[in-house]
């Protein structure tokens, strides 16, 4: 039978995977609920992981009573007179071994996913069962027992009582054993990990030892020794301090609470199991703390059942150094305590004192240092004051973080959801227990939790009289919230007939406020037998609620909240998010409620998405590293703590540049990167997240998620929003920003603005560099297409020769049109930044340029040109962009003066001759040209979208609104637009009819611009001759390999980054700023006239995708795309 | 306001509920509990939640019976405050003079309540401790006689009905929320608006009457409580015998829009 079992044995160790894990293992803090539960089960620190379990009996030594032994004896062999014997599980953490009669096992099942195989039947109860919770450190020696049959025993001494300063001639250490069962290999494995962590725990002997002698335990047992033995009082015996209750009594009567035999049962009972840290729960345990405890070891037990001692081990000085370190500081939190320390039960005398408000403030502004996140409560200032009447002040600190993490979940948080959603599972629990009640309430329209929820917040300290509030918070502290639903169920059934004549909430109210205030009657006064009668209505109510509501489990609860969770949080979020909308100030009426709204969840979506996002990532880090899970500080929120909802509790409240790019790319379209791989790094953390489960929602969203571009536009976008760029966006800046340009329409605005964005030093001017860039923005801007919010005017093209031709252009490609055009333009009426210089070259320059495109007119005027109408637009654009970007490169101090042939084609681009533009400049240049003007008017504003999404009805009307607009500036007739302008590559543009006023000028501009374009073109032909390997086939429509560029010359990197407007619909410039610094530190070195006839080039195949993608594909496609790999690798490293 | 719980002849009487919003320590519960018990305590203890109160308030034509739901102030309450603002029949949204943040506040719970409580919601914005500005200190035995306050500064002046503690009476005063200013938004609002000082009891009583008076008779008939008044209608009808303050009870129905829409 022996053999059977220990094959069963060791084939459960193969099966079992907990017998596989390392030390240090990973497969259990894979699932962090599992940890938690393990934690919660045990109370202890978030620090803790489940590293080793076994099943385990724990033999108790029979209990020597000083009357049948002298002291010292029974420590020689007590091991082999066993006492009580308890079958459970023997838990092993870094700090702590654990036992418990209670079916606990935290070993996953063979199955991970069924979470609540390994959750046990106690769902993380507590220590309600049989066992101890022992740290390491007080553990004095292990010993390997020889035992008769196979059995694996350890025998286990522990500090208990031998930390004292004074150390008795008869004292006998606390000695216990374990017998394992298990295959010898578990077993094993179990003693290793125990080994290993008593060697590392033996260092924490000293906290131990701090903290224990503060402990009322070790006093009143070393106490009554010394008076026993020496009769002689030390000097040194000063009481530890247990509460103000030693100053200004303890609430109650002492002698109707029996105090002084409870305590000497407690005294008793700490003689044969061990007191604080060392105890061992048995089930006088339970019985002594349900019959409630002695005052003075009251605040200590407290410390035991939370679990709060164990933090309060591991940083014995976190509280004074908390205080110190914070001394002098203020916060929000500290106005709203000082608010209510002199009104936290003021009816206690040790309230009305310096003494007690002095630890209340203490405690209180302690505790909203270590939990910002809480800060601090209305309610936690009863719960510490009702603390510290038992405790000493750093006691109450721990126990206060314990309570607000992990007893009273999310009560205190900033939306107080936890409150909420007890008062929910209150609720059913009352519906499902008692239905009459429950009908009755309703029909009566009393909502329960406006009673309830005060029972709740504050334990119900202010709603029952002092001392039975104690009664409560003894057996809560020991086995959890759960006591607080059986408590107030208890209390509704006890009342039930009489809550069942209420009418409304008054009566409601009354009836359980008389309750209360006869809670210490006899519960039977009628009754015949004085048993009966002597049975006090608080009694009975402890009877009904954990007789009578024993069904109501921590399981019940934790399954209620899961179940209610989503509607609480809903119901807070909506009203958050009214409120918030409703606080955006004036700004924020500009947009409508929906856009609002939709701002809102857009807001916060991005945000909990990054923050997951870094909370996975982080995860991930630690988990390569083989780090365990250690927080910083052992207060604060729990680990495992859930967050990602504006309902949980605080929400960030700021969106930095990464996400304000998030939030653009779920707004507008132009925001999206072209692909994925051309967004910074995330990309490839990316392929981590979606590896590992139990993030099904969140990374879900995050790849179905556009990719968020990166551009100049963007940032600048950002910087302009922001209150401090250093801070990021808070809701309201994004709300400010979009409403000014959403709001009413108003062209001149969106015009304004985006100068505004391009005017740097807030001068009023724009210089070269600006105006590139803007052009640059507006086919960043505009590469997505316009979503027919832009419709050029087709009845005035029948001017032109090539009508049909003009008809297959696209809207897209008149806007690139239109940009080449605002550059020239921009150019042609910039100011100059040195007027005197200016003054004399520009008359120069504009002969010379002019003759020069005069002259590259005829050239441009080929057959490919009449053909390919498509190419020619395009051409125009590089034109605009060609000379900029040679400028940009030029712009380095140190670059010498390698001119090109590009410079005589446009001298107006000369550095020499710095210029800007002003804002009526940039006003009329934009309102020449109906394109742009359109752009400004409606594409630009409504490519942000909110809540509205019809663009069709909005493009007609862009059409009327665009002409009436122009008329404002005072041209005459809106003539024939120069985007068709841009088609008529061959027309005599040149020539303006008199009369035809300003529009006329920029016709003729624009047929500058045409001219130059070809020029452009002709050189770009040249430059493909020479380096025809070089082209780049690009397949902007389809996006494939959009963020490609050639890779094998520096040159043609740069050329991509510097006139991001030649990557139009490709994206190259797009997303990734390392890259692009890698190429802005390289400018200079690639300049030069190769620039441009690469860039030509570059542009040209990108540009004339229709026709000659798929040969230029034909041809390249092999010898670039390697090359193109390893750079991106390259980049990115 | 023990004048006005004495009902000594039979008078329909019906509860209302209401509510008291605002910002923390506004002096909500102080305010109530002038009304309720005519008492002060320099330190309440918080409301934990909201607390509930009851008190009558005696109408010529009727009793009123005050539920009133005393809520948090604090910040992270307000998410509770749906609950207690459900059914509400009136509410009492409560800034402090001395603290402009306080209106702001204040217009928040005006923007909720008219949104979200149930519609015909009578609302009156009240600034708190009038004690602590010179109108509440000097205007001792003045009854104001303005009908429509905005353009009064000293609208607010109001019987200091006790002497004033010492610390309080400085001569600096602490006001920081104009009267006109918080009038002016309870006008386009359509919102009874009242000073008060819980301290020395200045205009808690009227505010009470105010809403009382301004509760239309047909949701009292829809009411939960008993009989349903007789009179066709409460407003400016008439005024409780024991009331000097008559142009307060009259002022508050005429600007409450609901209230005369019966």
């Amino acid at each position: 039978m022996m053999q059977w079992t220990s094959f069963v044995q060791k084939a459960q160790s193969f099966i079992d995977p907990a017998n596989f894990s390392l030390p240090t293992l990973s497969s259990s803090d894979r699932n962090p609920s599992k940890a938690s539960l393990f934690r919660q089960q045990f109370r202890l620190p978030d620090s803790q992981n489940p590293l080793q379990e076994i099943t385990a009996e724990l033999i108790l030594p029979i209990p020597h009573t000083p009357s049948s032994t002298s002291l010292g004896e029974p420590a020689r062999n007590p091991v082999d007179r066993a006492g009580n014997r308890y079958a459970g599980r023997l838990h092993l953490s870094e700090r702590f071994l654990c036992f418990s009669t209670q079916p606990t096992s935290f070993t996953p099942s063979t199955s991970l996913g069924a979470s609540t195989h390994w959750a046990g039947q106690t769902n993380g109860t507590g220590p309600s069962g049989n066992g101890f919770t022992i740290p390491l450190c007080c553990i004095r020696r292990v010993e390997r027992l020889n035992s008769l049959s196979h059995v694996f025993s350890l025998a286990l001494t522990t500090w208990n009582g031998a930390l004292g300063k004074q150390q008795n001639s008869d004292f006998a250490p606390q000695r216990f054993t374990i017998q394992l069962a298990g295959s010898r290999q578990a077993c094993e494995r179990f003693c290793d990990g125990l080994k290993k962590g008593l060697r590392e725990c033996m260092k924490e002997i000293e906290n131990l030892r701090l903290v224990v002698n503060n402990c009322y335990s070790e006093y009143l047992l070393s106490g009554t020794k010394a008076k026993a033995q020496n009769g002689e009082a030390p000097e040194a015996r000063q009481p530890p301090d247990a509460g103000l209750g030693m100053m200004f009594r303890y609430p109650g009567d002492a002698r109707k609470l029996r105090d002084r035999s409870k305590m000497r049962l407690w005294g008793e009972y700490f003689r044969e199991n061990g007191r604080n840290a060392t105890l061992i729960r048995q089930p006088t345990f339970h019985k002594l703390i349900r019959v409630g405890l002695p005052n003075r070891l009251r605040g200590e037990i407290w410390e035991v059942t939370s679990g709060s001692l164990y933090l309060h081990l591991r940083s014995p000085n976190l509280y004074t150094e908390t205080l110190s370190k914070f001394s002098g500081q203020e916060s929000l939190a500290i106005d709203e305590i000082e608010k209510d320390l002199n009104r936290s039960l003021p009816e206690y005398a040790g309230f009305q004192s310096e003494e007690g408000i002095g630890r209340l403030r203490r405690v209180l502004t302690a505790y909203s240092w270590t939990n910002a996140e809480i800060g601090y409560c209305q309610a936690m200032n009863i719960v510490v004051a009702a603390l510290l009447i038992y405790m000493s002040e750093a006691q109450a600190f721990f126990l206060l973080s314990v309570l607000c993490d992990r007893l009273l979940p999310g009560y205190y948080s900033t939306t107080m959801y936890g409150t909420l959603l007890d008062q929910k599972v209150f609720e059913s629990l009352v519906e499902k227990t008692m239905p009459v009640l429950w009908d009755h309430l309703t029909k009566s329209d009393v909502q329960l939790s406006v009673v309830s929820l005060p029972w709740f917040l504050s334990l119900y300290i202010n709603s029952m009289p002092l001392v039975f509030a104690f009664r409560v918070l003894d057996v809560f502290f020991l086995e959890g919230p759960k006591v607080l639903f059986q408590v107030g169920l208890a209390i509704l059934r006890i009342n039930g007939e009489e809550l069942l004549d209420i009418q409304d909430d008054g009566s409601f109210i009354s009836v359980l406020k008389a309750y209360f205030s006869r809670l210490d009657e006899s519960a039977h006064p009628r009754s015949e037998n004085p048993k009966l009668r002597a049975i006090t209505r608080f009694q009975e109510l402890m009877v009904v609620a954990f007789k009578e509501f024993s069904q109501i489990t921590h399981q019940t609860i934790t399954e209620q909240r899961e179940k209610h969770k989503d509607a609480v949080l809903q119901n807070i979020e909506s009203f958050a998010k009214r409120t918030s909308i409703r606080n955006l100030g004036p700004d924020s009426k500009k947009l409508s409620m929906d856009d609002l709204g939709v701002i809102y969840d857009r807001y916060y979506e991005v945000l909990y998405d990054r923050q997951q996002r870094q909370k996975v990532e982080e995860e991930e880090r630690r988990r390569q590293e083989k780090k365990r899970v250690e927080r910083t500080s052992i207060l604060g929120p729990p680990v495992d703590r859930e967050i990602g909802r504006v309902g949980l509790g605080p929400s960030p409240t700021h969106m930095d540049y990464d996400a304000f790019r998030d939030f653009l790319a779920a707004t507008a379209k132009w925001a999206v990167a072209d692909s994925r791989g051309s967004s910074r790094k995330e990309s490839t953390s990316e392929q981590g997240f979606n590896s590992f489960r139990g993030w099904g929602k969140s990374s879900a969203l995050w790849n179905n998620k556009p990719e968020p571009a990166d551009h100049e536009f963007t940032r600048r976008l950002f910087r302009k929003w922001a209150t401090d760029p250093n801070e990021g966006l808070s809701l309201q800046n994004v709300v400010n920003g979009l409403a000014r340009l959403k709001g009413p329409r108003d062209i001149m605005n969106n015009i304004n603005y985006f100068f505004d964005l391009y005017d740097d030093e807030g001068t009023g001017q724009v210089d070269r560099e600006g105006i590139l860039r803007m052009s640059e923005a507006l086919l960043f801007l505009s590469r997505r297409g316009f979503e027919g919010a832009i419709t050029p005017t087709q009845s005035v093209e029948d001017v032109r020769a090539n009508e049909q031709d003009q008809d297959k252009l696209s809207t897209d490609e008149r806007f690139l049109g239109s940009v080449s055009s605002f550059i020239r333009r921009c150019f042609e009426y910039a100011d100059p930044s040195h007027p005197d210089r200016a003054a004399e070259g520009q008359k120069d320059e504009d002969a010379a340029e002019t003759a020069d495109k005069l002259g590259s007119f005829s050239i441009g005027d080929d057959e490919e040109d009449l053909i390919d109408i498509d190419d020619d637009a395009k051409s125009i654009e590089s034109a605009g962009t060609i000379n900029p970007a040679k400028q940009v490169t030029e712009d380095k101090p140190n670059t010498h003066h390698n001119r090109s042939v590009s410079e005589s084609a446009n001298p107006a681009l000369d550095p020499n001759n710095p210029l800007h533009i002003t804002l009526p400049t940039f006003r009329m240049v934009i309102l020449a040209d109906e394109l742009l003007e359109q752009f400004f008017d409606s594409f630009f504003p409504q490519s942000f979208r909110l809540s509205d999404h019809g663009l069709e009805a909005l493009a007609s009307s862009s059409l009327s609104s665009n002409l009436t607009t122009f008329s404002n500036i005072g041209a005459a007739k809106p003539q024939p637009s120069p985007a068709s302008g841009a088609s008529v590559a061959g027309a005599s543009g040149g020539i303006v009819p008199p009369g035809k006023g300003l529009r006329g000028v920029l016709d003729n501009i624009v047929s500058d611009g045409i001219r130059m374009a070809a020029e452009v073109k002709k050189r770009m032909d040249e430059a493909q001759r020479e380096l025809e390997r070089s082209a780049l086939n690009r397949d902007d429509e389809e996006e494939e390999e959009d963020e490609e560029y050639d890779p094998r010359s520096g040159v043609a990197t740069t050329s991509a980054m510097v006139g991001g407007i030649s990557s139009w619909g490709a994206g190259a410039y797009g997303a990734d700023p390392e890259r692009r610094s890698v190429r802005d530190a390289d400018r200079d070195l690639l300049e030069g006239a190769e620039v441009i006839s690469m860039r030509g080039k570059d542009d040209a195949s990108l540009l004339d995708d229709k026709d000659d993608h798929k040969q230029d594909r034909g041809t390249h496609d092999p010898s670039h795309d390697d090359p193109n790999l390893v750079s991106k690798v390259e980049f990115e490293s | 306001m023990s004048e006005s719980t004495s009902t000594n002849t039979p008078k329909p009487s019906s509860s209302v509920k209401l509510v008291l919003l605002g910002e923390a320590a506004v002096g909500k519960s102080s305010l109530v509990l002038r009304f309720v018990n005519n008492d002060f305590q320099e330190n309440k203890e918080p409301t934990i939640g909201a607390a509930f109160l009851t008190q009558k308030c005696s109408l010529p034509t009727r009793t009123i019976k005050f539920e009133i739901w005393d809520t948090a102030g604090q910040e992270r309450f307000a998410s509770l405050a749906p609950m207690y603002y459900r059914n509400a029949q009136a509410a009492l949204v409560v800034y402090d003079v001395t603290k402009p943040s306080s209106l702001t506040k204040a217009k928040h719970w005006v923007a909720e309540l008219q949104r979200q409580a149930s519609p015909g919601i009578v609302i009156a914005l009240v600034g708190n401790k009038l004690d602590l500005t010179n109108d509440g200190n000097d205007a001792a035995g003045e009854t104001p006689a303005e009908a429509e306050g905005e353009s009064a500064a000293a609208e607010g002046d109001e019987t200091a009905g006790e002497t004033q503690e010492g610390q309080d009476v400085t001569s600096a005063d602490a006001r920081k929320v104009p009267t006109r200013e918080a009038s002016a938004y309870a006008e386009e609002e359509g919102l009874l608006f009242f000073e008060t000082s819980a301290k020395t009891g200045t205009n808690v009583v009227e505010v009470f009457t105010a809403i009382a008076n301004a509760i239309p008779e047909s949701s009292l008939k829809s009411g939960r409580a008993g009989g349903a008044g007789t009179g066709q209608t409460s407003l400016g009808s008439g005024r409780p015998a024991e009331d000097s303050r008559v142009n307060l009870g009259e002022r508050g129905p005429a600007t409450a829009k609901e209230g005369c829409a019966c």
